[in-house]
């Protein structure tokens, strides 16, 4: 499978972010000043509990979301400064997402909701890229089921498979194992860690997961919308 | 104190329903089921005001509207004795007659309704005039005059209409007949105008003193002669009594007492059609509230399932939401009896020229009808789905996928049914018409929602085809695949009604007209004596117009088959009730006309009297069979003849047609006259001018002109009825709101997915336009479809004509259809578009 090429460049950069929502009882900050530098193929655990802000962070991260004040770039291009459609075309070029909850299309084939990305970037290969990666995770013979139809390890599957179809640079996995039991989970985890490297990906890992945590090669620990360690 | 324990908890629980519901409705969840509510109370209110108006009008004014206490209605005048008896019993009396006649002055030819009336007339009520001609309608109160008796002798009074049609003035000279009569008045009210036909054509008015001097009037004359009575109620009641059993069949007696005076049939006919569109408006406004109420349903499980676990009954919680939706039921039907009184006005404004000219106010009654259908329809529609909400499992709470089971379907079915069929028996007032529509009605929504969601099936092998926009447009179609065939059904049966009502009105007459063979006949002359007839025969042919047969005509009426009366044969409503109910045209000849077939039995030999020949659709009706003994009166006396053939004819050659034919022989006993038609060239007109001057009391009547006046009937009924169907599309708007609100949560979901996957807003934007147009487009695909269908057997079936596709229909409706719905489905989902992606992680 390519790779791409952003070796050792600093992929993701933010600069005193701040997120902050007004609520009847005043102002509430979710994330303050945050610095952070996340460098090409790295692979990045964000932990804390619940509320510490770390689903906002990778939300502002990712382009979901827009901070209330610092800069964030992608690949050298400020995020900040783009509107909707702008994020919302990076997204589509650089970033795949895995979420706790699958987020799969319920009208939609498994190999649908795999080639979707690659059509929504005008993919010719859509299918085929779509069917190899289906069958390199293992569910060629689930190519034409719809979510309804598969287990909930089946479903994560086709999720990982939809998130590296585009090839992305930066991968965001949002307690990617939250909804499984815990031999799906790690089967899912393993199928995650090595899609990243085959892919040289950049790794970003929202989990309460210790262990997991300890497999990514650098781990955030937020606190009350801070960073507490990095 | 049980009892103030009792009101305390009630009232508590009263305010919380009142509190939940404020809630609700701030955030927008009620909205589509009060809009839908509305436009259907809004409508049946409408409907419900100018029905009842029209009957109040008839019966609270009816000695107004006869113009007398008691009326005898004869097409011939009455034995001088029954006056005298009448004298006898201490009665006032008036008398007035009506009939048709061709008006010429300055050129221009009116055919005009001439009334000529005693100088007692009107016993009840009184005349309105004007002594101005240009009277704007704002100021027609400040002119007008009451008369208490009609115009005297030498003078007419008339509508406008003969004074602008005719290029007349007030004190202007117009010739009526052989007499000239002077203009001095304007009538702008008269009591006892019946709604019919015939009172379409504008009115003249004379006393009867001049009517011998007219030279119209002749034995055998087709003229309504009207005898008033009023007085005392018990020297009326006496006369009645003594004089029914001495009427004739042909004779009628109305009494303020006893019978309502009919609405004109194109009144009544206007009243019922209004009265089943209102219906389309509450079925579909009722598929709306259903589906509205599905969704909040749905989206008031999981709060449902907290209050059972906080200790709810089942029936407290039906109380809760059950007192929440009786009253916004309240509120809603209280609105849309407001603006259903508006919109009645609008309809008594669309059919101004149809109605009496005073109407009775509306009745309070009628608007409590307008509340009380709100309430059944909210009972109808709402009630099933609201039902779940009693049985979610406080369960729910610890496992959110335990749903309750929807109501069965024959509650949601059976009552909805229930209602719409207690509104349409109201509005036919007949109960095998009722189960009829009911039955014909729900196999076609079945067949029509079977062809729909085969197409959307079929459909669904398009899909990898198609590129990725039209494939998530059509998905979108297709994922609900029922609530879009109901959608669809909405658009459609509305788009149907509208292109019906709108060809109708502007392309039936006109393709009728543009059908009739080339100098086909274009005059009918009736009223011609038979010591007119050779003369006004060589007057045509010196002229060289060519003329049908001339057939002598004797008016007649159906009274037994059999000898069992024919009232007991027909059934209301249908064809054959019309013609027995009415005076027939009856002819005898020797030979069978032109254009007539046989079709069972044989014409008579020339020696055999007493036979009639039947035209065939009236004999079906009737159940009438080869060898049947038909009774029938004319005037006074009755006679008998048998069926000896039954004919078919064809209706649109412009030639006299008749129903009945008797053998030669048979009619010998009764005064005739005759009728012809022919056709005169438009350079040619002049000579009706020297015709009706020569022949007064002829009536000729122009072809033209009474399509002109049918036009004129037809576009205001369809305009009225059209009024109602834009309530229709409103509830079908409604309908499609309904069912995007129940998709709006997974669509907004799957829009923020799709973006979190890099879609951009003109790509969701675009699978929008063309999940909507589509929908609309294929609404209006098959709207044209089954328009064309109705047309089609309108044309060839009941019009005999040869039916062309309109390619216009085919373009412009499914294209109107798909640019409403695309515009009012996109804006319906605007926010799904707008809503930052980020509400996909904060789900988790």
């Amino acid at each position: 499978m390519q790779t791409h090429s952003l070796n050792n460049i600093n992929i993701i950069l933010a600069e005193n972010l701040c997120k902050s929502v007004i609520t009847s009882d005043g102002v509430l900050h979710i994330l303050s000043s945050i610095d952070l530098i996340i460098k090409s193929a790295e692979s990045i655990a964000i932990v804390g509990e619940s509320g510490s802000g770390k689903s906002t962070l990778i939300s502002l991260l990712a382009g979901l979301d827009t901070p209330t004040s610092g800069v964030i770039k992608l690949n050298d291009k400020s995020l900040t400064e783009m509107n909707e459609d702008g994020r919302a075309a990076m997204r589509n070029q650089l970033i795949g997402f895995v979420f706790q909850s699958f987020q799969l299309l319920q009208g939609l084939t498994a190999l649908e909701n795999v080639m979707l990305p690659l059509e929504l970037s005008g993919d010719k290969n859509a299918k085929a890229s779509a069917t190899a990666l289906l069958n390199r995770v293992g569910l060629s013979h689930r190519l034409s089921h719809t979510p309804q139809k598969l287990s909930g390890g089946e479903q994560q599957r086709v999720a990982l498979a939809r998130a590296f179809v585009t090839n992305p640079a930066i991968l965001f996995a949002d307690e990617p194992t939250g909804n499984l039991d815990s031999k799906t989970g790690a089967y899912i985890i393993d199928l995650l860690f090595e899609l990243n490297q085959e892919n040289n990906t950049t790794l970003i890992l929202v989990t309460h997961d210790q262990v997991l945590a300890a497999r990514c090669q650098r781990m955030i620990k937020l606190d009350a919308g801070r960073i507490v360690s990095n | 104190m049980l009892m103030g324990n009792f009101m305390n908890t009630l009232m508590t629980r009263f305010n919380l329903a009142l509190r939940l519901l404020w809630r609700d409705s701030r955030s927008g969840e009620l909205t589509i089921l009060v809009l839908a509510l509305i436009i259907a109370v809004t409508s049946s209110t409408a409907i419900s005001l100018f029905a009842d108006r029209l009957q109040r009008t008839m019966t609270t004014q009816a000695a107004e509207f006869l113009a007398a206490d008691l009326v005898i209605a004869s097409p011939t005048s009455i034995p001088n004795e029954w006056l005298t008896k009448a004298t006898q019993f201490k009665l006032t009396q008036a008398h007035t007659l009506e009939f048709s006649s061709v008006l010429i002055e300055h050129d221009e030819l009116l055919l005009a309704g001439i009334k000529s009336v005693s100088s007692a007339y009107p016993l009840r009520g009184f005349l309105k005039t004007s002594a101005s001609e240009y009277i704007a309608e704002d100021d027609a109160v400040a002119t007008e005059s009451i008369e208490h008796t009609g115009p005297n002798p030498g003078t007419a009074w008339v509508d406008n209409r003969i004074l602008s049609a005719l290029h007349l003035k007030l004190g202007d000279a117009l010739q009526v007949g052989e007499k000239k009569l002077t203009v001095n008045k304007i009538i702008t009210y008269e009591p006892d105008k019946r709604g019919d036909f015939y009172s379409f054509s504008p009115r003249v008015m004379i006393n009867s003193d001049d009517l011998q001097a007219t030279g119209i009037l002749q034995p055998g004359s087709h003229v309504h002669y009207f005898f008033q009575f009023s007085g005392d109620t018990e020297a009326l009641t006496e006369f009645n009594r003594w004089v029914k059993p001495q009427l004739n069949p042909s004779q009628r007696i109305m009494d303020i007492h006893e019978d309502r005076p009919e609405l004109g049939s194109a009144l009544e006919r206007a009243e019922r059609y209004l009265g089943l569109s209102s219906i389309i408006v509450i079925l579909i406004s009722g598929v709306a509230i259903a589906m509205a109420t599905r969704r909040y349903t749905e989206r008031h499980f999981n709060a449902t399932a907290i209050l059972r676990c906080l200790g709810c009954k089942q029936n407290e919680i039906l109380w809760l939401y059950g007192s929440q939706f009786i009253i916004l039921g309240l509120l809603a039907s209280a609105v849309g009896c407001l603006l259903g009184w508006f919109a009645q006005e609008l309809l008594f404004h669309l059919l101004r020229s149809l109605l009496p000219q005073q109407v009775a106010n509306p009745g309070l009654l009628a608007v409590f009808f307008g509340f009380i259908l709100g309430m059944a329809i909210l009972l109808g529609f709402a009630l099933p789905p609201l039902l779940r909400l009693k049985k979610v499992s406080p369960l729910r709470v610890l496992r959110r996928e335990l749903e309750p089971l929807p109501s069965s379907a024959w509650l949601i079915y059976g009552l909805a049914v229930g209602i719409i069929s207690v509104l349409i028996w109201r509005y036919t007032d007949d109960l095998k018409m009722t189960s009829l529509i009911i039955g014909v009605g729900f196999s076609v929504f079945l067949l029509l929602g079977f062809m729909v969601y085969g197409l959307l099936v079929f459909s669904r092998r398009l899909l990898p085809h198609l590129s990725l926009t039209w494939r998530f447009g059509l998905q979108g179609l297709l994922k609900n695949s029922r609530g879009s065939v109901g959608q669809i059904l909405a658009f459609s049966i509305t788009l149907v009604a509208m292109v019906l009502s709108f060809t109708v009105r502007t392309d039936l007459i006109d393709n009728w007209q543009k059908q009739l063979p080339e100098n086909a006949p274009n005059h009918f002359a009736l009223n011609i004596f038979p010591d007119q007839q050779q003369s006004f025969q060589q007057d045509l042919q010196q002229q060289k117009i060519s003329s049908s047969k001339f057939y002598p005509v004797i008016r007649g009426r159906l009274v037994a088959i059999n000898n069992t009366p024919v009232q007991q044969i027909v059934s209301k409503d249908s064809q054959g009730e019309n013609a027995t109910h009415r005076e027939l045209s009856l002819t005898w000849a020797k030979e069978l006309p032109e254009d007539n077939k046989i079709t069972a039995g044989n014409w008579w030999q020339d020696s055999q009297t007493r036979q009639v020949s039947i035209e065939q659709k009236l004999a079906k009706n009737l159940k009438i069979k080869l060898g049947d003994q038909l009774s029938f009166t004319v005037g006074s006396q009755q006679f008998i003849a048998t069926v000896a053939s039954i004919r078919e004819l064809q209706w649109d050659t412009m030639k006299p047609n008749f129903y009945m034919i008797f053998s030669p022989g048979t009619l010998d006993a009764f005064p005739s006259t005759f009728i012809t038609s022919f056709y005169l060239p438009d350079n040619q007109k002049d000579f009706l001018n020297t015709l009706v001057k020569k022949y007064p009391s002829i009536t000729v009547l122009e072809v033209d002109l009474i399509l002109r006046q049918l036009k004129t009937i037809l576009s205001q009924l369809t305009e009225a009825i059209n009024y109602l169907l834009y309530f229709a599309l409103m509830a079908g708007f409604m309908v499609l709101f309904a069912a995007v609100y129940s998709t709006l949560d997974s669509r907004i979901h799957e829009g923020a997915l799709m973006r979190t996957l890099g879609a951009n807003r003109s790509f969701l934007r675009k699978t929008h336009i063309i999940e909507f147009s589509l929908l609309g487009l294929i609404a209006g695909l098959l709207a044209v479809i089954i328009s064309e269908a109705i047309l089609y057997a309108l044309y060839s079936q009941i019009m005999h004509m040869e039916y062309l596709v309109n390619f216009y229909l085919w373009l412009y409706v499914p294209l109107t259809g798909a640019l409403f719905v695309g515009l009012a489905g996109c804006w319906g989902v605007r926010n799904t578009v707008n809503k930052a992606p980020l509400q996909v992680l904060r789900e988790l």
